[in-house]
């Protein structure tokens, strides 16, 4: 895989594929959210319309023991609770890991080494998440603080890429006219590549978001917890209801995320682009 | 009501007695070598560029004249010589204090996207931490100075400007904290080449009001004549080949090189040696918008004129119609004739020829300072101008 | 490891066969879904905006939930795993074809009418040779994406390497089961490089020689 291909292996594909076409029909979307507020407004009513409709549909089923005792609403809570907790916890670590080195990679010197550690982690990519998470339990433990490490190993590239593109995607005259005025490479860091590159950095964070709430799903089979608890013990059990159940969540979770994302990346895009 | 212009002032010259607020600019054996490469990009070059004067670097493409201009505020660091701005020795000055000493364009003004044009304007005084009501003020003042509209402008994102306007604010924002020095790269390249001529225009007009000691590299031959004082022809490893006025470089080319590069038609580049403000110009009929119709057209026909120019609240100029279109409104009218031809006094004789042209017109409405309108120049002063060249034997 | 692997060549030579099939069928049956969605669509900008945002609420989605649902009316096998890694597959290439197309110069479309070829064939002659590249593009991304799914899809009692990965989650800490799961881990990603590069190579072969780059 070379390190042009915007893959990811599972979970949620990657939408901010740096390829040309992918970057074409993300600039269309972007055109087209930025084109107003009703395309934004229309997931969360769809969202909130989907969640009504679970909530009527548990509150009338006849569910057998097992499938009451998991969909009770404190234990529905605490799965969502644990949920985001994971997608959270992975997400505020891969930020912290992810935009710096992404900053470091495009400065001066370390440039050289940008082809070789988006090489290797496009390489760490290909693996399937299933198998890494398995592979860091068999290491590290079982547990949430190994489902963490395993969720930010995987989410960390989008951000990264996405922070380096941005920043590389910043017209290189731009950069000068600003050395060339005087401000420090500091001061252009902060008030000049960072707010053009923030849109691709966020869609690269929104996509890790996503990304991250659907991996989180597979925590369960290292007892990492969360949503993906419901699916298994379903599947497990053959109890429908909570199979779907779970899935369902996870997938308006994930929607739900990715429209925050939309709306962060709507209001936190400089004006005048 | 219609009235009749005051004489058009010529402009002044270099050598006239004007405000300067340039320093001189020193560079001394100033050579870059990049490592892995024979022959250095710029190999010793020694040269003096005086306060107050605009200096054009000329040359082929990669001949090292960008690379000069950038060593001076210390984007490119030179790797042998010094450099001198005034009585100081800045090579080893902190290169950030010293860009914030000197304006820099560059094509298309390397304006922010994401600022509006008086933050873009007002980063360097920021950076000099001058207090918000001083920034404001400075601003308005400068947008002004370079003939846009404060109010209307400076809130407004580059996206929002055509191309000129763009590099207008770039200009703007490189005098914002009246540095003594301009460097600027290729500035108008990008634009088209009515837009370049009226920033040249524009930006003749400024200097004559500052006094900034400027460098300006460009590869268009034209522009170097128009605008320089003196002009540096380069060649590769930045060799200065001739550095001189462009009246004598156009003269007397130092070398066949030269020769070469300055190009064949040496009739025609006299004519941008001769400014419009060096002519006779007609002084045509005006008129103010919402005066009355009737009376600017009698005045028009006393005088023996087939038009009138109209002037908008300022005195600029923004339509000429014919009396027969006048006669057919009683009050003049506000609308304003996008494809006016316009020169400044600054222009050359080429810009006026270009810009008749451009507009198919048999003439061209000349402006002085601040746009306001100077007066009228005929295809035929031109023609009368080339005849001249031609029979005085030309310059070689 | 290697002993592991080699005392079952056989069994993994197998898994990797079915895992690459199952792939290989569904990237082409989604991909043929998706150009005959995208070629339907493309004209329409109303149309081209809802497939754009059902490919991008689709990726939204996660393998495993969806995998859930498919489970409830399909029960386990191959069934469920089959839409769920068409329906991955479709998407990629979905958008990309509707880029593809539409990216494809009007003018040119207008001379190939121009000259008197019709609708049908100035599509099949013109318009997806040149958006070729873009949807080729896509169907690698839609490859390697659905490598992965499939491996999930082991869990459903679907074909493949993901076997390997189960099998030693569920005996962590006996014997050979990191072994396991090593072996469906790295084989997945051998794979999916071979095919990557395969596709790259159709792309050389197949791609118009006046428009490679």
């Amino acid at each position: 895989m070379t390190a042009s291909t915007g893959v990811r292996r599972d979970g949620t594909p990657d939408p901010t594929a740096p390829e040309p076409a992918t970057q074409a029909a993300d600039e269309r979307s972007a055109r087209a959210g930025s084109g107003g507020w009703r395309a934004l407004l229309w997931q969360p009513v769809m969202l909130a319309v989907a969640v009504l409709v679970f909530v009527v549909w548990r509150a009338a089923a006849g569910l057998s023991d097992v499938e009451s005792r998991q969909l009770g609403w404190s234990a529905l809570s605490r799965s969502v609770v644990e949920h985001l907790q994971l997608t959270a916890a992975s997400a505020l670590i891969v930020l912290v890991i992810a935009i710096p080195l992404g900053i470091l990679l495009t400065r001066g010197g370390m440039r050289r080494f940008s082809p070789l550690i988006v090489g290797v982690a496009n390489t760490g990519q290909a693996a399937p998440a299933i198998g890494l998470l398995v592979l860091l339990a068999a290491w590290t433990g079982f547990g949430f603080r190994t489902a963490v490490i395993g969720l930010v190993v995987y989410a960390a590239l989008p951000v990264l890429r996405n922070t380096m593109v941005g920043l590389q995607g910043v017209d290189s005259r731009l950069v000068e006219a600003g050395r060339g005025m005087g401000m420090s490479a500091l001061a252009v860091l902060l008030r000049v590549e960072l707010p053009l590159a923030v849109p691709v950095l966020l869609a690269g964070v929104r996509t890790a978001l996503v990304l991250l709430v659907g991996t989180a799903t597979l925590a369960t089979f290292i007892n990492g917890g969360g949503l993906g608890v419901l699916i298994v013990t379903g599947i497990n059990l053959s109890l429908d209801a909570l199979l779907v159940s779970g899935a369902v969540l996870v997938a308006l979770l994930a929607l739900a995320v990715d429209w925050l994302g939309r709306v962060v990346e709507h209001v936190a895009r400089p004006r005048g682009l | 009501m219609s009235e009749t212009l005051p004489a058009p002032s010529t402009a002044a010259g270099p050598g006239d007695d004007r405000h300067i607020s340039g320093v001189p600019i020193r560079l001394d054996g100033v050579t870059k070598r990049y490592p892995g490469q024979g022959v250095p990009a710029v190999d010793d070059v020694t040269l003096e560029i005086a306060a107050g004067e605009t200096v054009m670097f000329v040359g082929p493409s990669g001949c090292g004249k960008t690379t000069l201009l950038k060593m001076i505020n210390r984007l490119i660091e030179p790797t042998g010589g010094r450099i001198h701005l005034g009585d100081e020795d800045v090579t080893d000055q902190d290169p950030d204090q010293l860009r914030r000493r000197i304006g820099y364009v560059i094509q298309a003004g390397g304006l922010f996207p994401h600022m509006t044009v008086a933050t873009n304007i007002g980063l360097v005084p920021k950076m000099l931490k001058w207090d918000d009501a001083r920034i404001a003020g400075r601003v308005d003042e400068l947008l002004d100075l370079v003939g846009l509209d404060p109010e209307q402008y400076r809130d407004r994102y580059p996206r929002e400007l055509s191309g000129g306007q763009q590099q207008r604010v770039g200009v703007a924002r490189a005098l914002a904290a009246d540095p003594p020095v301009l460097l600027m790269d290729e500035p108008f390249g990008a634009v088209d080449p009515i837009t370049r001529q009226r920033l040249q225009d524009e930006l003749i007009r400024i200097q004559e009001e500052l006094g900034k000691t400027i460098v300006f590299v460009t590869h268009d031959f034209d522009e170097a004549v128009k605008l320089g004082d003196k002009i540096v022809v380069f060649d590769v490893g930045a060799r200065v080949v001739q550095y001189d006025t462009p009246e004598r470089i156009l003269a007397e080319p130092a070398e066949e090189y030269v020769a070469d590069f300055v190009g064949a038609g040496a009739t025609l580049k006299q004519l941008t040696l001769t400014r419009v403000g060096d002519v006779d110009l007609l002084r045509p009929t005006t008129a103010t918008v919402g005066s009355d119709s009737a009376a600017a057209v009698a005045a028009a026909r006393a005088a023996g004129d087939d038009y009138v120019v109209v002037l908008d609240q300022r005195g600029r100029p923004i339509s000429w119609p014919t009396l027969a279109e006048l006669e057919r409104t009683t009050a003049i009218p506000g609308t304003v004739d996008e494809r006016l031809p316009v020169v400044g006094l600054r222009s050359t004789l080429n810009d006026a020829l270009d810009a008749m042209l451009a507009a198919s017109q048999g003439g061209v409405v000349v402006t002085g300072r601040r746009d306001a309108l100077a007066g009228v120049m005929a295809v035929e002063t031109v023609m009368a101008a080339i005849q001249r060249t031609r029979t005085g034997g030309g310059a070689r | 490891m290697w002993e592991y692997v080699t005392e079952r060549a056989g069994l993994v030579a197998f898994q990797s066969f079915q895992h690459v099939s199952l792939v290989v069928q569904c990237v082409l049956l989604g991909s043929l879904i998706a150009v005959a969605l995208a070629v339907l669509v493309y004209r329409n900008p109303a149309a081209t905006s809802a497939a754009n945002g059902f490919s991008a609420v689709g990726l939204t989605i996660p393998s495993f939930a969806l995998l859930g649902i498919l489970l409830a009316p399909f029960g386990f096998g191959i069934t469920p795993a089959v839409i769920a890694i068409t329906f991955y597959a479709a998407l990629p290439v979905l958008r990309n074809a509707v880029v593809g197309l539409a990216g494809v110069d009007r003018s040119l479309v207008e001379s190939a009418r121009g000259i008197g070829m019709s609708r049908v064939r100035t599509l099949l002659r013109v318009e997806l040779p040149l958006a070729w590249p873009v949807i080729l593009a896509g169907i690698r991304v839609a490859t390697q994406m659905v490598m992965g799914i499939a491996a999930i899809a082991a869990y459903v009692l679907g074909p493949g390497l993901g076997g390997f990965i189960f099998s030693g989650l569920s005996r962590l800490g006996g014997a050979n089961a990191l072994n396991s799961t090593l072996t469906g881990t790295i084989a997945i990603v051998l794979l999916a490089l071979v095919l990557d590069l395969l596709l790259v190579l159709a792309g050389r072969l197949t791609t118009p020689r006046g428009i490679r780059v």
